[in-house]
C-alpha cells in the first residue's frame, strides 16, 4: 500500500523555466490492485510514477510505502528499496542493445551478487512463462515489438518485486499486443502483485482488469476514481 | 561458458606464464653463470675495457676510451653521424682533469 | 564474500558483453595497447639486462688505463713511460697494452686487434671472435689475408675461434702475437698503444691517477669506475632513439586516455541511464567502468610483457636489430642473460594499467550519477 501526502514536484526550481509537474497530490494506492493514471501528456502522470517508484524525490510532501516513509531515506537505502520492491516497464522498453534477451532479463539482478546458475534458471523460467524462451539468445534489437515488450516485462519481474510500474506500456503496440499486455497484467494481479500504470490509451484504462482509474490534469488529480 | 570465466582463465594462464618467465629467467641465470665467469676471465686476461656493441667507429666500439676528437668534442649533444651514437652517452669525465 | 565475488563476475560478464558489442574498435585498442607495452617492456628488459651484464663482465677490466694525448688526439705511449709508472708508489703492477683497429675492406668491417699478455698460439696464428668467424665464414685452419701498413700482404692462420658465450666482449676481436701486431701496423718496438696498471689499494686509485698525471702531464688516466659508469647509462632514457620510442608510447597513451576522458557518447550515457533505471547503483556503474578499463589494460599488459620477454631473451632482440646494428657490418649475437627485475615489471604495470583504468572511470563519474528518473522521460 502506497500513500502520498501533499506531493509536489518542481523541476528547475528557482529558475525562470521552472516547471511544476505534480502539484499537491494526495493519494492512497491499494496493494494487489491494478491502478491506472490517466490523462493527457503533460498531466504529470509519468512524474508521479517515478516518484512512487523511488526514482526521484518530491520537492515537497511525503511518500509512505507500507507505513514506512521513504522520502527521507538516504540514497543507498532508497536504491535498495527500489531494487527489491519495484519492477519497471518503460515506454520505450529500454532494453540494452547488443546483448541477448536473456542477459537483459538478468541485468537488474547482477549487482546483487546472486549465484549465476540460479539467476539464469529464474530468468529462463520467466521467459518461458511469457512464451519467449526460444528467443533467449537473440540480441535485443532483433526482437519483434511483442517479444521486446515481454522481455521488458520479464526483466521487471526478475527480482520478484511486489509492485510493477509501467509507463505508457502500449504506446508502441498494436491492438492485439495491447490486449495481450492487459492479459499479462491480469495474471500479475492474480499473483498478488500491485500494478500501477500510466496511460492515455483507452484499451488500458478501459480494461476490465483495472480496479481504479485516476484522472490527472496539469499536475493535479481531477478524478480520484473510487 | 561465462564470459567472465573465460576472462579469468586467460588472465590466470597469462599470469602463470609470466611467473614461468621469471622462473625461466632465474634458471637461465644459474646456467649462464659459468659463461659469465668465462667472459670475466677473458676480459681480465686481455685487459678489455668495452663491450663489443657497435663496431662502426673507434669511439662507438670503445666509448670508454674515446678521445676528444669524436663528435662530442664541440658539444656533448652535437649531431651524431653514427646511429649508435644516439644510444650511447659520452663518457663522463671526458677532458683533462 | 562469495556474494562480493559473484557480483564482480556478473558485472564483468556485462562489461565483456558490452566490449564485444564494438568488437572491431576494442580489438584494435587491445592490439595497439599490447604493442605499446611490448615496445616499452622490450626496451626495459633489454637495457636492464645489458647493463647488468656489462657491470658484471667489466669487473675484469683494468683498474686504470693511461692514454697519451698529443694535440688532443690519442698518441702512442713510449716504453719509458711504463718504467716511470711502475715506479709510482701505490702502483702494484703495470704493462703496456698493444691493441688497435684493422679495417677489412672486403667486409667493410672494423676488427679490434689485441695482443694478449700470453699468446700461446705463437707467430702466424690468430684467435678470432665469433662475429668475424660468421661474417668471413672463417674456421679453425682457414687463412685470412691482411694488408700491412706498407701495403704488403700478410697472411695469418686461424687457430682458435673464441666462444659464443663471450661474444658480448669478443665478437670482433683478433688475438695476435706481439711480433705480428708490430709487423702488421709498423709499430716500433718501444711503443705501446696505452698502459694498464693496477693499484695496491683500491681506494687509492684516484690518488694514483693524480700522481700519474703529475708525473706524465701529456697523459690522461681512465679509471675502472668511469668505465663501469659509461655502461650504466647505456640506452639511457635520454639517448636519442629511446627518447623517440618513449615519447611515442607516452603520446599513444595520452591519445587513448583522451579518447576515454573526452566523455561518453550519447549511446553510452543512455545505457548507463537504463542501468540506473533498472536498479543499478552509482557504485555498480562505476565498477563496470573500472572493469572495462581493467580488462583491456590487464590483458594487454600481460600479453605485452610476455611477448617482450620472448622477444628479448629468446629471439635476440630481433626487432631492435636494425637500430642496434646501425651502420656496422659486424654485429654480435645478443644472447643476453635474462636479468629481469620484478620491480621494473611492477613499475610498468603502474605506468600503463593504472592510468588507463583511471582514465576510463573518471569521465564516467558524471554519467554514473545520473538520476534514473531522467530515463523515464526520454
Amino acid at each position: 500500500m502506497i500513500e502520498l501526502r501533499d506531493i509536489r514536484k518542481v523541476f528547475n526550481e528557482g529558475k525562470p523555466h521552472a516547471l511544476t509537474a505534480v502539484d499537491g497530490v494526495s493519494l492512497i494506492l491499494d496493494a494487489r490492485a491494478v491502478t491506472v493514471l490517466q490523462g493527457p501528456s503533460g498531466s504529470g502522470k509519468t512524474t508521479l510514477l517515478s516518484l512512487v517508484g523511488c526514482m526521484a524525490r518530491p520537492t515537497e510532501g511525503r511518500i509512505m510505502l507500507e507505513d514506512r516513509e521513504i522520502t527521507s531515506l538516504p540514497e543507498r537505502f532508497l536504491t535498495d528499496v527500489r531494487r527489491r520492491t519495484f519492477g519497471f516497464i518503460f515506454q520505450q522498453f529500454n532494453l540494452v542493445k547488443g546483448i541477448s534477451a536473456l542477459e537483459n532479463v538478468m541485468l537488474p539482478a547482477y549487482p546483487l551478487g546472486e549465484r549465476h546458475a540460479s539467476l539464469k534458471k529464474r530468468a529462463r523460467g520467466l521467459l518461458d512463462l511469457f512464451g519467449i524462451l526460444p528467443r533467449e539468445s537473440s540480441r535485443a534489437e532483433w526482437l519483434s515489438g511483442g517479444e521486446a515488450q515481454r522481455t521488458a516485462i520479464c526483466r521487471a519481474l526478475i527480482n520478484d518485486p511486489k509492485i510493477i510500474i509501467a509507463d505508457e506500456p502500449t504506446a508502441h503496440l498494436d491492438t492485439k499486443l495491447s490486449r495481450e499486455f492487459m492479459d499479462i497484467v491480469g495474471r500479475l494481479k492474480a499473483e498478488q502483485k500491485t500494478v500501477i500504470i500510466a496511460s492515455h490509451d483507452p484499451l488500458v484504462y478501459g480494461s476490465s482488469v483495472v480496479d481504479r482509474v485516476i484522472t490527472m490534469r496539469d499536475g493535479k488529480i481531477e478524478a480520484a476514481g473510487r | 561458458m561465462r564470459k567472465s570465466t573465460l576472462f579469468f582463465m586467460s588472465i590466470a594462464v597469462q599470469s602463470v606464464l609470466l611467473l614461468g618467465a621469471f622462473t625461466h629467467a632465474a634458471y637461465q641465470r644459474g646456467r649462464d653463470a659459468s659463461i659469465l665467469g668465462e667472459t670475466v676471465a677473458l676480459v681480465k686476461r686481455l685487459d678489455l675495457t668495452d663491450l663489443c656493441l657497435f663496431t662502426e667507429a673507434r669511439y662507438t666500439r670503445h666509448p670508454t676510451q674515446a678521445d676528444l676528437h669524436s663528435p662530442f668534442q664541440d658539444h656533448p649533444m652535437s649531431l651524431e653521424h653514427f646511429p649508435s651514437g644516439s644510444l650511447l652517452a659520452p663518457r663522463k669525465g671526458i677532458g683533462y682533469r | 564474500m562469495g556474494n562480493w565475488f559473484e557480483r564482480q563476475r556478473n558485472i564483468i560478464d556485462f562489461t565483456l558483453s558490452s566490449l564485444v558489442r564494438r568488437k572491431g574498435k576494442n580489438l584494435a585498442l587491445l592490439l595497439v595497447y599490447t604493442l605499446l607495452v611490448f615496445l616499452l617492456a622490450s626496451v626495459m628488459f633489454f637495457t636492464h639486462a645489458l647493463r647488468k651484464e656489462a657491470s658484471l663482465v667489466l669487473q675484469g677490466a683494468p683498474e686504470m688505463v693511461v692514454q697519451r694525448m698529443a694535440a688532443g688526439r690519442h698518441e702512442l705511449v713510449p716504453r719509458r713511460y711504463l718504467g716511470m709508472i711502475k715506479g709510482i708508489k701505490g702502483v702494484s703492477g703495470a704493462r703496456g697494452r698493444l691493441w688497435g683497429y684493422y679495417f677489412d675492406p672486403v667486409m667493410s668491417a672494423n676488427y679490434t686487434m689485441v695482443v694478449p699478455e700470453d699468446h700461446p698460439l705463437g707467430a702466424g696464428s690468430i684467435s678470432i671472435g665469433q662475429g668475424i668467424s660468421r661474417s668471413r665464414l672463417a674456421r679453425v685452419g682457414d687463412f685470412i689475408p691482411f694488408r700491412r701498413y706498407d701495403g704488403t700482404p700478410m697472411v695469418l692462420t686461424v687457430r682458435e675461434v673464441l666462444t659464443t658465450g663471450s661474444e658480448l666482449v669478443s665478437s670482433d676481436l683478433i688475438l695476435v702475437s706481439e711480433g705480428d701486431f708490430r709487423k702488421l701496423f709498423g709499430m716500433a718496438p718501444d711503443l705501446y698503444t696505452d698502459i694498464v696498471l693496477s693499484v695496491r689499494n683500491a681506494k687509492e686509485v684516484a690518488t694514483a691517477a693524480q700522481k700519474v698525471q703529475k708525473l706524465l702531464p701529456d697523459t690522461r688516466p681512465i679509471m675502472k669506475s668511469e668505465i663501469l659508469r659509461t655502461y650504466d647509462t647505456i640506452f639511457d632514457w635520454r639517448s636519442g632513439i629511446i627518447v623517440v620510442i618513449l615519447s611515442s608510447a607516452v603520446l599513444a597513451f595520452i591519445i587513448f586516455a583522451w579518447d576515454k576522458a573526452s566523455g561518453l557518447s550519447a549511446e553510452e550515457r543512455k545505457e548507463i541511464g537504463i542501468l540506473k533505471a533498472i536498479g543499478w547503483e552509482t557504485s555498480d556503474v562505476l565498477l563496470m567502468k573500472f572493469w572495462e578499463g581493467a580488462a583491456v589494460s590487464l590483458s594487454s599488459f600481460l600479453a605485452g610483457v610476455l611477448f617482450a620477454y620472448i622477444h628479448v631473451f629468446f629471439t635476440p632482440v630481433m626487432l631492435f636489430e636494425p637500430v642496434l646494428k646501425g651502420w656496422s657490418t659486424l654485429y654480435p649475437s645478443f644472447k643476453l642473460v635474462p636479468f629481469i627485475s620484478p620491480y621494473q615489471v611492477a613499475m610498468l604495470f603502474f605506468l600503463t594499467v593504472v592510468p588507463y583504468t583511471v582514465a576510463t572511470i573518471v569521465p564516467s563519474w558524471r554519467a554514473a550519477t545520473i538520476d534514473p528518473d531522467s530515463v523515464m522521460r526520454s
